[in-house]
């Protein structure tokens, strides 16, 4: 007997795009549920305009950005401003449990889509409205995406060195927060509907979900007036720590002391070194103090050695280490391998290519994701006639009608 | 909405965000403590004055709507009161060393037995086994190991994380979603079930676009700035104005509206307004189209533009008129962002040492089944009596024995 997935039977319309929607309804998908991904060829998502592309070559159906968060659906392309393509939509809204959309405030309103009708044509539908600032206020319009949420909530701010201007998180940091907590929301809500019957609408800012990765920091400024900013890679209450040159073209080791214990290790790893020796250093206010000239020392001793090899040799003293590892690093990390992280599936374009797996494993279940990312359009008559249940009749319409792009 | 499952919190610090989460959504949760406290009482910031238990901001922040008890896990009675909880419980949470509760006669073999049903949920810093399992590691570290650290920052410096600590919130915050697909699974077998959530994977999750990026266009991508990537096209994203730095993304959509920003201001000749179809300019940069105005000169232009405005002048005027312009927020700018206010998110929470903070509020709006705070932080020891008395129904000679604590 094959074990049963968490979300079989799960039905999910997804009519989101970027990362934020996408990524959550990717999730269910992974996990069993059938998912229906709409997309519009005009404006296309973005994703689909970012690289990286496979080979380098551009294309709309060779980036991986959109490939990545868009595993186990049946891609769909609607042409939602034709009233047939808006009748095929409300039919799904129809067929679906759960709905998630990403435009801007509002816009699912303006096409006659919105959680009013979706109520009214599926009363226990789970509908969720994700955008940057939430559905209300007076800012609910700004649309954008993670750099601009993620700038709003501060990670630009506390993201740099303190002497040059904010450098910020990888693109869109902001959109790497919200799946976590919005997947876990619906997951909930389906669980009350389970238990219940009741279906409901969430209205989910990026914003909001943000700012609980910076509550001790908020919590800070509003009792004592303090404001974090960016301080590189050092801590305001531990040191040494920081990432350390190593042999090679751009190779680095993070290495982190956090306690005396750790100091210890460290100065038994690099032997015993003079400028070391007198105590001065064994406390942390000492270190803090003398952080610049403690990491001189430190980038001297790893300069030339080989980044692996530094991180085994300050694991074995207990000190944590960590290589700064690329995209190419983590193809041949042993641990990821261990887990069987990415997974190497068929992509009709693009042929086989990874994806990144999921950050947690069950036991005695294989979490995927399943299948590839669809390319434009891929599913559109397997969606029509398998999902909706249409006629050959009803699809020869709506095509007529210029509901599918 | 989760009202009628009961959470074991076993994390110390590493954790926490897991079942903060589920507690908001309306889980019963009970933090459970070692002898002197969790570890993450101990991790900074801190607040001014108070009880030396009490003063972690970053502990508080966490662990609202949880009852606190103290366990010690090292007596027999105190295993035998976390094996009475668990037989009530429905999700548990840990983050020790892997195979620690196994040393101790706890591991999920054992609480299986005693809770078919359970979910139990491991979180590490590299995962339960493998050959990195037991690496020593930091934030730092494991950002390093994730890969996020090797896209951030400049070329001429180190790769570098954000400076506050993130790993174990991305952690956290991903365990509550590993929880309730596994709550998902067992309610389609019936059976118990283990899950093993690991940090570098949440932070590999960070990296986005540059996840796969090697294997995919044969390079890496490479630290650059704060910048936008598109193709082969790198646009920065971050411009100094009036009174800080705003991000801006010139692309398409957004020069379309400020072409005539920058006409107004004199920056650019008034031909560049129909000079260039703008909605689409990046997407003809990106395809190596033609286009009317290079990169460079329209950068110049953002540039000049920018210096002109304060951070909450080009917010406003992107707001009204349709253009997305973000003010490089610092934490006190956002205590005065108006659509927070406006929205009701900011929640005062009581602090121990007897001051007030202005805390984030719920993390989603839900229409039927509203997400809520019922309780702040727990102090430490303060729920024994409650949780151990009354639902366990030990004597206080018994609590004294299981929690370590004189129960008097």
């Amino acid at each position: 007997m094959t074990t049963p997935l968490p979300f079989e039977g799960l039905k999910v319309l997804d009519l989101s795009w970027v990362v934020v929607g996408p990524t959550t309804a990717k999730y269910l998908g992974d996990h069993g549920a059938t998912v229906v991904r709409v997309e519009a060829a005009t404006p296309l998502d973005i994703l689909r305009t970012a690289g990286p592309f496979k080979d380098n070559v551009p294309g709309f159906d060779r980036s991986q950005f959109f490939g990545e968060y868009n595993t186990s659906k049946l891609g769909i392309s609607l042409n939602l401003k034709s009233p047939a393509g808006k009748e095929i939509a409300k039919r799904l809204i129809e067929w679906a449990d759960v709905f998630i959309e990403s435009f801007t405030a509002g816009t699912v309103d303006s096409l006659g889509i919105g959680y009013e009708t979706a109520r009214e044509l599926n009363p226990s539908i789970i509908m969720v409205s994700t955008c940057l600032m939430g559905q209300t206020g007076s800012a609910a319009a700004f649309s954008g995406f993670g750099f601009h949420a993620g700038s709003i909530a501060g990670f630009y701010e506390t993201t740099g060195w303190s002497d040059l201007p904010p450098d910020g998180p990888w693109v869109a940091y902001t959109d790497t927060v919200a799946p976590h907590i919005l997947s876990a929301s619906i997951m909930a809500a389906l669980d009350h509907r389970r238990r219940t019957g009741q279906g409901q609408f969430i209205d989910a800012s990026q914003l909001e979900m943000s700012l609980h990765f910076l509550s001790p920091q908020i919590m800070d400024y509003s009792t004592t007036g303090k404001t974090v900013t960016r301080i590189g890679n050092r801590s305001e209450f531990f040191a040494p720590q920081g990432a350390y040159p190593c042999a090679g073209d751009d190779r680095w080791c993070a290495i982190a002391v956090e306690s005396e214990e750790h100091w210890e290790g460290l100065k038994s790893a690099m032997g015993g070194p003079d400028w070391a020796l007198d105590g001065k250093l064994d406390s942390m206010e000492a270190r803090l103090e003398n952080h610049d000239a403690i990491d001189q020392h430190i980038s001297e001793w790893t300069k030339d050695q080989d980044a692996k090899a530094l991180m085994q040799l300050l694991l074995s003293h207990g000190v944590p280490a960590g290589v700064v590892q690329r995209s190419s690093d983590l193809e041949t990390d042993p641990q990821l391998s261990h887990r069987s992280y990415f997974r190497h599936l068929e992509h009709q374009e693009m042929g086989t290519v990874p994806y990144a797996g999921h950050q947690f494993r069950i036991k005695g279940y294989d979490s995927g994701p399943r299948f590839a990312s669809p390319v434009l359009g891929q599913h559109n008559e397997q969606v029509l006639r398998d999902v909706l249940r249409m006629t050959d009749d009803e699809i020869t319409e709506a095509i007529i009608a210029e509901a599918i792009m | 909405m989760l009202s009628p499952y009961t959470v074991l919190d076993l994390t110390g610090g590493r954790g926490d965000l897991a079942s903060m989460l589920l507690g908001d959504m309306g889980a019963n949760v009970i933090k459970i403590e070692p002898p002197g406290g969790s570890a993450g009482r101990r991790e900074p910031p801190f607040m001014e004055g108070g009880l030396e238990s009490e003063r972690s901001l970053n502990f508080f922040a966490f662990n609202r709507n949880k009852q606190g008890i103290t366990l010690d896990l090292e007596s027999e009675a105190g295993r035998n009161a976390l094996r009475a909880l668990v037989k009530e419980a429905d999700f548990l949470f840990e983050s020790g060393q892997p195979k620690t509760l196994d040393s101790i006669g706890l591991g999920f073999d054992e609480l299986k037995n005693i809770n078919p049903k359970i979910i139990h949920v491991a979180i590490s810093p590299y995962g339960w086994d493998g050959p990195h399992s037991d690496y020593a590691a930091s934030d730092l570290t494991i950002a390093a190991m994730g890969g996020p650290m090797s896209v951030q920052g400049v070329r001429e410096r180190a790769p570098l994380r954000i400076s506050v600590p993130q790993v174990w919130l991305h952690t956290g915050a991903e365990a509550a979603t590993a929880a309730l697909t596994a709550h998902a699974l067992m309610i389609q077998t019936g059976e118990a079930q283990f899950v093993d959530v690991s940090a570098q994977t949440a932070m590999i999750a960070t990296m986005l676009s540059a996840t796969s990026a090697h294997a995919i266009q044969g390079t890496d991508y490479q630290r650059a700035g704060a910048l936008l990537q598109l193709g082969q096209a790198s646009i920065p994203l971050v411009f100094q104005c009036a009174d800080g730095y705003a991000v801006i993304a010139p692309t398409g959509p957004t020069l379309a509206v400020i072409v005539h920003w920058f006409v107004e201001e004199g920056l650019v000749p008034e031909s560049w307004i129909s000079g260039e179809d703008w909605p689409t300019y990046h997407f003809r940069l990106l395809q190596g189209q033609p286009i009317s105005y290079p990169l460079d000169e329209v950068l110049e232009a953002v540039t000049k533009l920018a210096i002109r405005y304060t951070k909450s002048q080009l917010l406003e005027r992107g707001l009204a008129e349709g253009v997305s312009l973000a003010p490089v927020n610092s934490v006190r700018d956002l205590a005065g962002f108006k659509q927070l206010e406006e929205r009701g998110y900011w929640l005062t929470a009581p602090l121990p040492n007897g001051q007030e903070a202005q805390v984030p509020g719920l993390v989603v709006r839900m229409t039927e089944t509203p997400m809520s705070v019922r309780s702040w932080t727990p102090t430490l020891d303060e729920h024994n009596n409650d949780v151990l008395g009354s639902v366990l129904g030990m004597s206080k000679e018994e609590i004294s024995l299981a929690s370590g604590v004189d129960a008097g």
